[in-house]
Formats: structure tokens, sequence, C-alpha cells
């Protein structure tokens, strides 16, 4: 049968965009492989008791003309001393630390842009996809260093573009996933992959490869491209990304309208609320119901509808007065809360090679877990074998609140009394708690 | 100075030619007084009876006077169980089958001893130790005296008594005069003699021994400790043994306690001891000083480093660590109401603070507890230490302490964990433990209830978990 000539010009025309667009996505698929880089880091750990470095590899994404390459915060860290990019040509180039994000293990690092003009080298950059959403079922493709194999790509699909979970000690003894959820793949992903993206058919990102289930097949989890593209602007501009606290820990409400007298989607469990925080000295309770945040509604039925939640207080400037909206028992009330500084429970870290002690400073948040009174002292996180530290009796764990029978203040109080050990070594007597208990060590030279 | 050698090599067995007749005299009666001694040692069999199960318990015990007052050891029992959850306690004579009946007294709060009291059918047959006490001294052992002990077989061979010899080794103070012979002498809990047949000391747990295990199929050697739970080489001489006999507890619980307050004491040792130039003493530093308690009335803080009680500079122990014990037990063995004198260091100052000892606050095994079977465990009324365990205020004390949680059970399901501290059911703040109960009676009696809610607090977060009950 004749087909009718205005159908038959559309079928023409369909005929013509498809090869056109399938072309199209070949070129931004290949030109995402052009962007997609093994990152080699060799980076400073303190915990032995003295300074070692360590080398690890991951994967990275360009994602801007002048080199800004994208990766894992659980790649790349602060520690780094020494940064080396190769581009999809097998080239290798230079690279700077630019910023981190633990919790959202994120990570930006700099191509050196000199050293590329002068070796007269190329790469493209990545672009991320627009879609709002993705859809589990969707074709992705990861691409990255598995196991040190440099540009491998593998195939699957999103398996759920809404996963949900939270790591207290996920990104290196960092905590990770409290303010995302995650794309879940099956797209093979294994060590070496995280950094590198995740992407469509077209070579668009859609996540950021970050983990695999252990011992499991194909579960694998980026971190989603619109979350990546934001944080990687704010590092980019600022190193790091400063977010709000006021430690209400939210739970799903799951079931439990009836016993809160609620109307479904309505309002989010207080499960608990941090000792000493804004929100405890606010009033809040474990128990409590938050229904509302600065007069906004507040729906958290599902533990998926947790972290948007929490991102939203999280993304208030510091020093910001939320009102909550509370219902306790048959009670509502507003209590105002101010923010403070999210801060990790990792503090900053250091090594007295000399005494054989790696130290941490005790954080806010570290002193709130375990129940600490304050923030003063310094934990130790190594001991050196067969020095002054080890001999001693000085344990991982052991809090050191004065030497010399004086307070430690911070890292700095010590660090020049480690250089006076050093400049004139004597006894030196620790003061350290472990526990409930207090002991008293002489570092002996 | 030197000997022929013919003559050198005769010495050792002239030695023993000379002293063979010495030993084998004093050695003779050991049978006899051993029958005779027989009859101070017993093994107690009892039930504990918990939420769930029950599980038989034995151990060995001493006869210390002639009412049938047998003492076990502190390991006889572990404090988790409360004295209501002992039951049935049985007294086996050496080498008879039929038991005795007996009652629990309690737990003695210094040396953390047990007393029970066999029925009077048994009495007859046993001899207390105290009969082999020479009257007006107490027998002192020294370095390589030959001493025995009794030890007891299993109760399918109807606990045969059998006896144990060796010499002493090493006399120490742990900080309690100790002597460890060496080999096993004796059962942790039963008596020790001398070769005239006189009490020398109560067996205390075997100390843990160092071996390297090979094994045939992986490489290199592990580190092992092996402890002999059934004999033992170590014993707590009669000087300190004795006065333990009299410390009957009033209470199964071993009130009135002594209480200071002064928590997580740790000894210095011998470099700090030599940096805070404090000469051939030792020294203990207070970790926490509880809220309320005596030490704090004192003016004690933490990190203040104890030198000296009543005046006394705290002598120094091998190994160091006994002096927290020492310090412990001065506490145990004084009386609520007495005052102690605190010496302590602090900020390079030497300061004596007098405290008024007081009667311990209540125990976590004298709280009221029960068993909720349908919901799956067991409240505990929280009491000072639940919360001070917990860095919560004293005042902070209530609310009930999941003692115990069945496995599988709604409450399990739940999430509750033992030790989970509940502070609301239903939203409702617990005030009083009866109340809570009473609640949580209702809820297991209530059929038409699908759920309820309790919020608990665990490390000092919150979670509220909702128990389904259909």
């Amino acid at each position: 049968m004749p087909i009718p000539l205005i159908r038959g010009l559309l079928l023409l025309l369909l005929c013509l965009i498809a090869p056109c667009a399938k072309a199209e996505m070949q070129k931004g698929f290949r030109r995402l492989l052009d962007a997609v880089v093994r990152i080699d880091v060799r980076e400073v750990a303190f915990e032995a008791g003295t300074q070692r470095h360590e080398t690890s590899i991951g994967s990275g994404v360009i994602i801007s003309r002048d080199g800004l390459v994208l990766t894992n915060a659980h790649v790349v860290s602060p520690r780094v001393v020494e940064l080396s990019v190769t581009l999809s040509s097998l080239e290798s180039v230079n690279a700077s630390f630019v910023g981190w994000d633990h919790w959202t293990d994120l990570a930006v690092i700099r191509i050196d842009m000199a050293e590329v003009a002068r070796r007269k080298l190329s790469f493209s950059h990545a672009e991320f996809s627009d879609a709002k959403e993705h859809f589990s079922g969707e074709t992705v493709y990861a691409v990255g260093t598995p196991h040190g194999l440099s540009r491998t790509v593998t195939r699957g699909i999103i398996s759920n573009s809404n996963r949900y979970f939270e790591d207290n000690r996920g990104v290196r003894g960092y905590e990770t996933g409290s303010f995302n959820t995650w794309i879940q793949t099956d797209a093979a992903i294994n060590p070496g992959n995280s950094g590198g993206p995740l992407v469509d058919e077209a070579g668009r990102i859609v996540g950021i490869n970050a983990r695999g289930y252990v011992g499991a097949d194909n579960l694998g989890f980026a971190i989603p491209g619109r979350i990546a593209r934001v944080i990687a602007t704010e590092l980019t501009a600022k190193g790091s990304i400063t977010r709000s606290y006021i430690g209400l820990v939210p739970g799903a409400l799951r079931d439990l309208e009836n016993f809160y007298a609620l109307q479904t989607n309505t309002g989010v469990l207080v499960n608990s609320v941090d000792v000493g925080s804004p929100a405890a000295k606010a009033g809040l309770r474990g128990g409590d119901i938050l229904l509302t945040i600065d007069g906004q509604k507040v729906d958290g039925r599902f533990p998926e509808q947790l972290p948007p939640i929490q991102n939203s207080i999280a993304s208030r400037p510091v020093g910001s007065v939320l009102k909550l909206g509370i219902k306790r028992g048959n009670d509502t009330r507003e209590l105002s809360v101010t923010t403070e500084k999210l801060e990790s429970r990792v503090g900053e870290e250091w090594s007295f090679e000399r005494w054989g002690l790696s130290v941490r400073a005790v954080s806010r948040a570290y002193a709130r877990e375990n129940q600490l009174p304050d923030t003063r002292g310094l934990l130790v996180i190594g001991v050196q074998q067969g020095f002054p530290a080890d001999i001693a009796g000085l344990q991982r764990g052991d809090i050191i609140v004065s030497i010399n029978q004086r307070q430690l203040a911070g890292l700095a109080e010590a660090k020049a009394l480690h250089t006076d050990f050093v400049n004139k070594p004597q006894p030196t007597l620790v003061e350290a708690r472990r526990n409930r208990s207090v002991s008293l060590y002489v570092l002996k030279p | 100075m030197t000997l022929p050698r013919p003559l050198s090599r005769l010495l050792p067995l002239l030695c023993l030619l000379l002293s063979a007749p010495f030993v084998r005299s004093a050695a003779a009666g050991i049978p006899e007084l051993w029958a005779e001694r027989c009859a101070c040692a017993v093994a107690v069999e009892f039930l504990v009876e918990a939420e769930t199960e029950r599980r038989e318990n034995s151990s060995f015990g001493t006869v210390v006077d002639k009412e049938g007052l047998i003492m076990l050891p502190p390991v006889a029992i572990n404090l988790r169980h409360t004295p209501q959850q002992l039951k049935q306690f049985k007294v086996y004579l050496p080498g008879e089958s039929e038991p005795t009946d007996a009652v629990y007294l309690g737990v003695d709060s210094l040396s953390g001893c047990h007393f029970v009291r066999v029925g009077e059918a048994a009495r007859a047959k046993l001899r207390p130790v105290t009969d082999f006490i020479p009257e007006g001294k107490v027998p002192a052992v020294g370095l390589t005296e030959e001493v025995w002990g009794l030890g007891l077989r299993g109760k399918e061979e109807d606990f045969i008594p059998y006896v144990m010899m060796s010499r002493i080794a090493l006399i120490n103070r742990l900080p309690q005069e100790t002597a460890i012979a060496q080999q096993e002498i004796t059962a942790p809990g039963l008596p020790v003699f001398n070769v005239r047949g006189e009490f020398v000391g109560i067996g205390l747990s075997s100390f843990g021994q160092s071996y390297i295990q090979f094994s045939r199929t992986e490489r290199g050697g592990v580190p092992v400790m092996l402890v002999n739970v059934e004999e033992t080489s170590a014993f707590l001489t009669a000087a300190e043994s004795i006065p333990q006999f009299t410390r009957v507890p009033g209470s199964p619980f071993g009130r009135p306690m002594a209480w200071l307050g002064a928590f997580g004491l740790q000894a210095v040792d011998t470099e700090v001891a030599r940096f805070l130039k404090l000469g051939n003493q030792s020294a203990a530093v207070i970790g926490e000083v509880l809220e309320g308690s005596p030490a704090e009335k004192a003016g004690l803080k933490e990190r203040d480093v104890i030198v000296a009680i009543n005046g006394t500079p705290l002598p120094r122990f091998r190994p160091d660590r006994s002096v927290a014990t020492h310090i412990d037990r001065i506490v145990d063995g004084a009386k609520p109401g007495e005052v102690l004198t605190l010496t302590v260091l602090r900020d390079g100052q030497r300061l004596s603070m007098p405290a008024t000892l007081t009667d311990s606050p209540k125990l976590a095994r004298e709280a009221s507890r029960r068993y909720f079977e349908r919901l799956g465990f067991t409240g505990r009324e929280c009491v000072y230490s639940d919360a001070i365990l917990r860095r919560a205020k004293a005042a902070e004390a209530l609310g009930l302490v999941a003692h115990f949680v069945k496995p599988g059970s709604p409450a399990a399901s739940a999430g509750l964990q033992q030790e989970d501290w509940i502070k609301e059911i239903d939203g409702v703040e617990i005030k009083a433990p009866e109340e809570a109960f009473e609640r949580l009676a209702a809820i297991e009696k209530d059929g038409t209830r699908n759920d309820f809610v309790l919020l608990v607090s665990r490390g000092g977060d919150t979670n509220i978990l909702r128990v389904k009950l259909k």
C-alpha cells in the first residue's frame, strides 16, 4: 500500500535524524573517554607513630577546559603530597589538590596546565547530564581504572536512583552520606573505579562512582551528577564546603504516624539529639516530631527522604536561626535553633617522631560521640614500637590531657613541647585518659 | 672454695642421705592428716535460674565453723546473678553421692567470698578448718616449705578427695599475702596445710601460664595463655584468710558496703614515681570522682594522685597495679561513717582531705526487676551506677535498664539490646520503676494491641523503637 505523503515525509525525517542522533551520541561518548583520567596519589599517613607515605590509584573525570578533575574524597584528600594524572593519551602530568568534601565523597584537583601547554598535550572535558531525574533501568556506563587497568568501560543499568545509606566512618574514618542519596548501578565497579564517572549513552555524567558492596555482585554506588556538579563548583571556588549543624538525628516515621497521631507524610521523627548541640540547647528531645523548618513542612516517612531534609538544614549559613515546628505528645511548639559549623569527628593529625606517637586533635563531634567533657586533649592514633611512647605504655585510643603537668589546649602546644624534647631530651610526664581512668606515663629520652 | 672432685660429687648424695630420714618422718603422717582434713572440704551445687534457662553450677568450698558455715571463692558465683536467681544449694561431702540442702547467706563485700550454711544433717560429718589452727598462733609459711592440699574429683566420681603436695616457691603481696607453690596444691576455695597438718591458707584462682601453641598446618607458633580452673598453685596465706571466715554478710548483698566514690584508680609505675619524687612508695591516680560521693564531698578531684591514706604512704607492690586493689580493700574493709584521710598531689601541692565514708548507693543487683515474657525482655530499675556509667547525672537515674532481651522476641526484633536504657514507654516518661512495670504488664496483657513504642538511650544517643506485637 502506498504510504500517504505526509506520513512518508515524517518517516523520512525520522530516518535522517536517528543516525544523526546516534552519531552525536557516539561522538559524545568518545569525548567522554578522552576526559577520563587515572590518578596516582602519594600521601602522608600518621597512624603508625611516625609519618609514612602511601600510594594509591583512582580515577577521575576532567570537567573543565582549564583542567579541573572531579574524583572521590577517598581517592584524594588534604594529606596528598604528590598527584599525577594520566590522560587518555597515556601521557602523565602533575596535578594539585583543590579541595575535598568527605560528606559527599567528592574531591577536585587541577591539572598543571603550564605543563600541558609546554608538552603540547590535549584532553577533552565531560559534560554533566541535564536530566532532572534518572530512572531505574536506564543504561549507564562506568569508566575508570579498576585495579589499575586504565580506560576500562563497563556497562549496566541504573538499579535504583535514590538509594539511602550513611556511613559514620565511610571515607577513611570520616563521615559520609548524611546529605545525599546515591545512584545504585549494576555496571561493574571495582577498586580503582573510584572517582570515575558513571555516564549515559551520550557520555554525559550521571554520577561519580564511589563504592561497591564487598562480596556482592554488581552492587555499585555513585554520587548523583546533579549533586557532584554543585559541590565541584563550590570546592573549586572555596576549597571546602561549609555546612550548618544543629545536632538533630532524624529517623524515618514509617508506620509510627498512628502512634504520634499524625497524618501520613507529615513530619520527621527526632530519633536522637546530640548532647550539648544547638538543638539540645534549644530543648529538642528524642521522640519529638519535627513538623516544619522555618514554616516549610517536612516529610520524612522513609529513610530516602532524610538526606534532603538534612541537607536543607546543612545548607543554611552558619549561625542562622532556624524555627523548628515541633510536636511533643499533644503539644505543638516552635523552637529557635542557631546553627553551628558542622565538624567531622576526625580532627587534625600529627606525628611526634621522637616520641613515636601519632595523635589527632579531639573534635567537638568526637567528644560528643565519646561523651567526653570537652575537646581538650589529643587522641592517640598510633605508637611506634620500641619508641618512648610505646615503652611508657601509651596505647591507641588514649587521650593525652597534659604534658609535664600542663593541660594541653591543642596540638600547637604539644608540638612546642615535642620540639623542646628534641632539643633537650629529658624525661617528660604525660597524663592520659583511657575510658574512665587517668594514667601517668614518663617518656624517656 | 674448691673441694677434691670425688668429694664434690659425693656431697649432694651425702646431703640426700642425711636429709632423707628427716623428710620421711615429717611426711609419714600426711595420709592420716589428709584423711582427717578431708571433712574440711565440700562441693557445692546450685541452680541459676535466669529468664529462659536454668543452669547448674558448682564450686568447692571450705568449712569454716562448727555450725556448717561454708566459704566459697569469689569466682563461685557471677555477681550479675541476683540472690533471688540462685536456687537449690546442695552440699556434697567428699566421696559421697547424697547431698544435703544448704542456704545461701550472701557475699562479703571485702573478700568477695560467698557463704552458705549446710543443713544440720551433714554438720556432724564436717570439720571446720579452724580446728587445725594452733591456738594463739597463726601458722606462717616459708620459702621451700612443703605444703599440701585437697582436691576433689568430679560429681561422676562422687567428689572423691585426693591429695596434692609441693613446696613454696614465692611469697608476694598482691596486695594480700599470697604464697605460690611449685605445682598445683589445691583447688580454688579449698584449704592448704603444712606437714604438721596446720591450716596455712585457702586456694586462689590459678594464675594463667603462657604457652606457645604450634599447629601442624599453620606456620609459626601462637602465644596462648592457659588457666587451670580445677587446681591451683597459689593460695592466700592463713593470716589473710582467717579474718575472712567471720565476715559473714548480714544480707545476701553484703551490706553495709563502705563507699568512697573515687573511681578508675590507676597505679603509677616506678618511672612516674621517680619523676614525682615519691621515693620507694607507690601512688594511684583518680580517674573520676563520682557525683555526690564522699570523695566529692571531701574535695577530691579527678587526676589527683593519692600518695597516702590516714598518714600512711602507699606501699610499693609488685606489680605496681596492686596498689589500686590495696586502696579498694582499705575502703571495703572500713565501715560507713568512718573517716579516711587521703593525701593527694595536685598541681605540685600536697593536700590532705578527710572523707567520711557512706554506705554505697543501691547496686544493680539490688534493683527491682521484672521479666515480660510476651514482650521478650527484663526491665530493671535504673540505679545510681547505671546513670553514672552512662555519664548521666545521678538525678537522671530514672527509667529501666534492659537487663535481658530474649532472642527473636518482639523486643529483640524492634532492636532492643541488653543494657539499653529505656526512658519512655508509649511517649510517657518513666518516673518510678513500679509504674513502668505496671505499664508494661498492662501492654503485655492487652491482646488487642498491635504495637507499643519505647524511647531508649544507648551510648548517649536515643532511639525510638516500635515493638510489634502482632
